[in-house]
């Protein structure tokens, strides 16, 4: 059965409601990305944000994924939103003055309509993305797939011999943010404007 | 109740993308629009884990890895830059931010 | 297996080349060793061509092919017919003694060196001409031709005649191959080769298109210095004596006749026409304006233009075999004259006007002998080399048409005008000037060459012809020359005789008064009628009102509508507006606007991938 994204691809059956914890915490990710978006206090936002990083995480679980799911709450939803927050405190803003003007408004939901639709329509309609059956075989999508394990010693074993050179180029990527942010964070000298 | 399959997580993944866009065209904070971007990102490496998961690969897995080192330097940066922007222009709001034009 | 002489052919035509690359990269200032190499070249390939012309008489051939474009094939190789087995001989001939007449005669010049290479690259290019099997390579060597040409007329390039002339001689032979050019492109698009052999192979049902003929003989027009192209030969007097000897006597204007002749069978009965009545035309006229020349290099230019004029006509009568014959002995002998020409100036210290000179026969006795002998066999005196040729072409003219027969008679009479008030007024009567007074014979370089082109070819080889003839390869050539000498018929005979009696006649006419053209002084108004530049000062007239005209209007479409509507509205103006509309609606500085662009364009993508 492909997983490919392809129009021949059989239509799928009518779906049925699945598994009680993924609609949970999908309703809960989603009811978070929307405060995100929708809240007009900078610090609303934030806790929004993180809020769906959890729901994101706690998916990320349901799937298996463990070390990624600790990995996401430590690093994303700890690290980069504290980050946020410490910044939105800083520059102490103001609120988003007044409702939007309906033009906006408009605008934003006839957006977000148009996104969900079209992938609503992308997953459920066009039959791009069918159901795997049980124990089937996926196809071979890469020349050294590695194979699905659970453990974090895996990671560890795969980054270090066949995902070497990203790593490694990660790392200096991380350098070059710090130096980066370093310079960008100086103060101008004195007499310049 | 049958369990999830990919297309669930993709609906999902789907769904937080287009949230994540709405909020960059729609808000003017720059902070928020920051944070809907990375609203974006995640949403992506949940689909790639759920590829990782239904293909029994664990190359999708290795990259949401490297996906998230990626985000947490750019937003370090970005953070950094809207620093200095509020330093120099005294604010965030998108819409005084409009010199350049033509 | 008959033999191969493609090798000796191979040494023949770059020989010179080698030459000439060898002078202009190390010799340029050795002037005596660039002397030296040029002339032992020259007579290193008359003696290789003499070899060709007498072992054989099978033709050579030989192809290279240097690239295929298309089905079309373009290459370089040897055609060696009789025709070109004669040429080679001649031109290399004439060359070799020419090249050591220039020993002598360029003896004080500082810059030998650059003339001795050109003359080293000139015959690289004519003989490049001679040998080719197909139009291109004619048409590339032809170029050569008319680069060597220009090189050498400016030899004296800081005086502004010379340099004027060459450009002249080049502009007027560019016009002529622009015919030339379209002619080869028109003879590809129609019979898709440019061979001669396979040309010649084809023989197509209707005949050959009559544009194919008048095109290629544009060439013909320019560099033979036909009518209307005849301009520039006079001019290029300019030059030094040995390279009009050389150029404009004997080879250059030579290789449009021999190229005629060459592709005489792509000519329809009204292109020949046309050649015909132009040549025996400037025949009659040219010979006409020699007699009111001073300048007696231009005076020869004169002559040499009617004999171009001979040729054409031998051309037109449908007999090229003629016009080659008379080709060859017109080399000779104006080669000759044209020496003996440069023999004078230089025995007068440089002084080239003919009324200053006078009674050099007893001051110069051998150039006068060789000049008067060159010059009975250019009255085609019987016998003489310039008879057989000459008077068998007014022969053809008479069978063909009575019209022509008389412009080539009026030419004949002409000739002996104009040949013997020459011969009077440098030779005999009292010396006109001091120069004239002190002149002195010239060394050997330069009196052997005038001996041997003027007395044993211009003369004994005319007596010796017909003996010679059965015995050597020159069977092409053979049947006029038997003919004359043989059959000689009544009204060439009769022209003849008429034009040796008013001859005598012209003799003693200019001898009456010293120092003076008597015709000037008894007939000003005919004088000046034959003096004027007719051609010259219509060509001027068409530059200076029409085409000046012509070039202003263009120019000031071009301002308006190429400068004006095109670049300023259209290529300026439009993106101006364009820019300043999109950059009042897209560069408003605002972010949200730029993300929703950048997300519509992202999604318009998206949708056009996968909706593939």
């Amino acid at each position: 059965m492909p997983f490919v994204l392809s129009k021949d691809s059989p239509r799928p059956t009518v779906p049925t409601m699945p598994d009680g914890l993924f609609t949970f915490f999908a309703a809960l990710t989603l009811g978070a990305a929307l405060l995100l978006v929708l809240s007009r206090n900078a610090v609303t936002s934030a806790m929004g944000m993180i809020l769906a990083l959890v729901g994101i995480a706690a998916d990320f679980f349901l799937l298996d994924a463990y070390f990624l799911g600790v990995l996401q709450v430590l690093v994303y939803a700890g690290a980069v939103m504290v980050l946020f927050l410490f910044i939105i405190m800083l520059l102490d803003t103001d609120d988003a003055t007044g409702s939007y003007p309906w033009k906006t408004a408009a605008l934003g939901l006839a957006t977000f309509f148009l996104l969900a639709a079209g992938v609503i329509w992308l997953f459920h309609w066009s039959g791009a993305v069918s159901p795997t059956p049980a124990g089937a075989t996926p196809p071979e999508l890469s020349a050294n797939p590695a194979e699905f394990t659970t453990a974090a010693k895996s990671f560890g074993r795969l980054l270090y011999t066949k995902y070497l050179l990203p790593l490694e180029i990660a790392g200096f990527l991380l350098l070059v943010a710090l130096v980066g942010v370093v310079s960008l964070s100086k103060d101008a000298p004195e007499g310049q404007a | 109740m049958e369990s999830t399959t990919l297309a669930h997580h993709l609906l999902l993944a789907g769904l937080l993308f287009a949230v994540g866009l709405t909020g960059v065209l729609l808000r003017r904070n720059l902070l928020v629009v920051t944070m809907c971007l990375e609203l974006m990102l995640a949403a992506s490496t949940l689909a790639m884990v759920a590829f990782s998961r239904f293909n029994h690969k664990m190359d999708g897995a290795i990259f949401v890895f490297f996906v998230i080192t990626v985000a947490a330097a750019e937003v370090a940066v970005g953070l950094a830059l809207i620093v200095a922007l509020y330093r120099r222009r005294g604010t965030i709001q998108s819409d005084a931010l409009n010199t350049l034009r033509d | 297996m008959p033999p191969d002489f493609s090798s000796l052919v191979h040494w023949i035509l770059f020989l010179p080349l080698g030459a000439a690359l060898f002078i202009a990269l190390f010799l340029r200032r050795a002037g005596t060793l660039a002397a030296g190499l040029s002339t032992g070249v020259a007579f290193a390939i008359a003696a290789l061509a003499l070899r060709l012309l007498t072992v054989t008489s099978a033709d050579t051939l030989w192809h290279v092919e240097l690239a295929k474009l298309g089905g079309i094939s373009l290459g370089f190789g040897y055609l060696i017919d009789a025709n070109a087995r004669l040429m080679l001989f001649v031109v290399s001939f004439v060359a070799a003694w020419i090249h050591l007449f220039s020993v002598g005669y360029m003896q004080d010049d500082d810059a030998r060196g650059r003339f001795f290479g050109g003359l080293s690259i000139f015959m690289f290019s004519i003989l490049g001409i001679v040998v080719a099997d197909n139009l291109l390579m004619t048409f590339v060597f032809w170029e050569l031709v008319g680069f060597s040409s220009y090189m050498l007329i400016a030899h004296y390039f800081d005086k502004d005649d010379a340099a004027e002339a060459s450009k002249k001689a080049f502009i007027v032979n560019r016009l002529g191959d622009l015919g030339f050019i379209l002619g080869i492109a028109f003879c590809l698009a129609h019979h898709g080769t440019l061979n001669f052999a396979e040309l010649g192979a084809l023989k197509p049902v209707a005949g050959w298109p009559w544009l194919l003929g008048a095109l290629l003989m544009c060439g013909f027009i320019g560099k033979s210095a036909q009518f209307p192209l005849h301009v520039w030969l006079t001019d290029a007097m300019a030059g030094p004596t040995p390279v009009s000897a050389l150029i404009h006597a004997a080879t250059m204007v030579a290789a449009g006749v021999y190229f005629m002749a060459r592709i005489s069978f792509l000519m329809t009965d009204e292109v020949l026409g046309f050649i015909a009545i132009s040549g025996a035309g400037m025949a009659a006229l040219a010979g006409l304006c020699a007699l009111a020349q001073t300048d007696i290099k231009k005076s020869l230019a004169y002559s040499t233009l009617a004999h171009l004029g001979i040729m054409g006509c031998a051309i037109g009568l449908h007999r090229p075999d003629l016009a080659v014959l008379h080709m060859a002995m017109h080399a000779f002998f104006k080669a000759t004259l044209f020496l003996g020409a440069g023999s004078v100036i230089h025995g007068c210290h440089h002084e080239q006007d003919m009324l200053k000179m006078g009674g050099l026969a007893r001051k110069m006795p051998v150039t006068a002998a060789t000049f008067i002998a060159a010059t009975l066999s250019n009255c085609a005196v019987p016998f003489l080399a310039g008879w057989y040729s000459k008077d068998a072409i007014i022969e053809a003219a008479h069978h063909h048409n009575l019209y022509l027969f008389a412009l080539l008679a009026l030419a004949a009479l002409a000739t002996c005008l104009y040949s013997a008030r020459m011969v009077r007024l440098v030779f005999f009567g009292p010396a006109n000037s001091a120069a004239a007074e002190h002149a002195h014979e010239s060394p050997w370089t330069m009196t052997t060459p005038l001996v041997v082109l003027g007395l044993v070819f211009s003369v004994a080889a005319g007596f010796a012809a017909p003996a010679l003839i059965p015995a050597s390869a020159l069977a092409q050539v053979a049947a006029p020359l038997h003919e004359m000498a043989f059959h000689a018929t009544a009204p060439a005979t009769l022209v003849g005789g008429l034009a040796l009696i008013l001859g005598a006649f012209a003799f003693r006419y200019y001898g009456r008064a010293a120092g003076v053209d008597s015709l000037h002084a008894d007939l000003p108004r005919v004088y000046s009628l034959l003096e004027f530049r007719w051609m010259d000062t219509f060509y001027g007239w068409v530059v200076a009102s029409v085409q000046r005209r012509v070039a202003e209007f263009i120019a000031f479409l071009d301002l308006l509508l190429i400068n004006g509507v095109a670049v300023r509205w259209l290529g300026a103006g439009i993106p101006a507006v364009i820019g300043y509309l999109a950059g009042r609606t897209l560069h408003r500085g605002q972010t949200r606007l730029y993300a929703l662009s950048l997300v519509a364009g992202t999604l318009l993508l998206a949708w056009y991938f996968l909706a593939r």
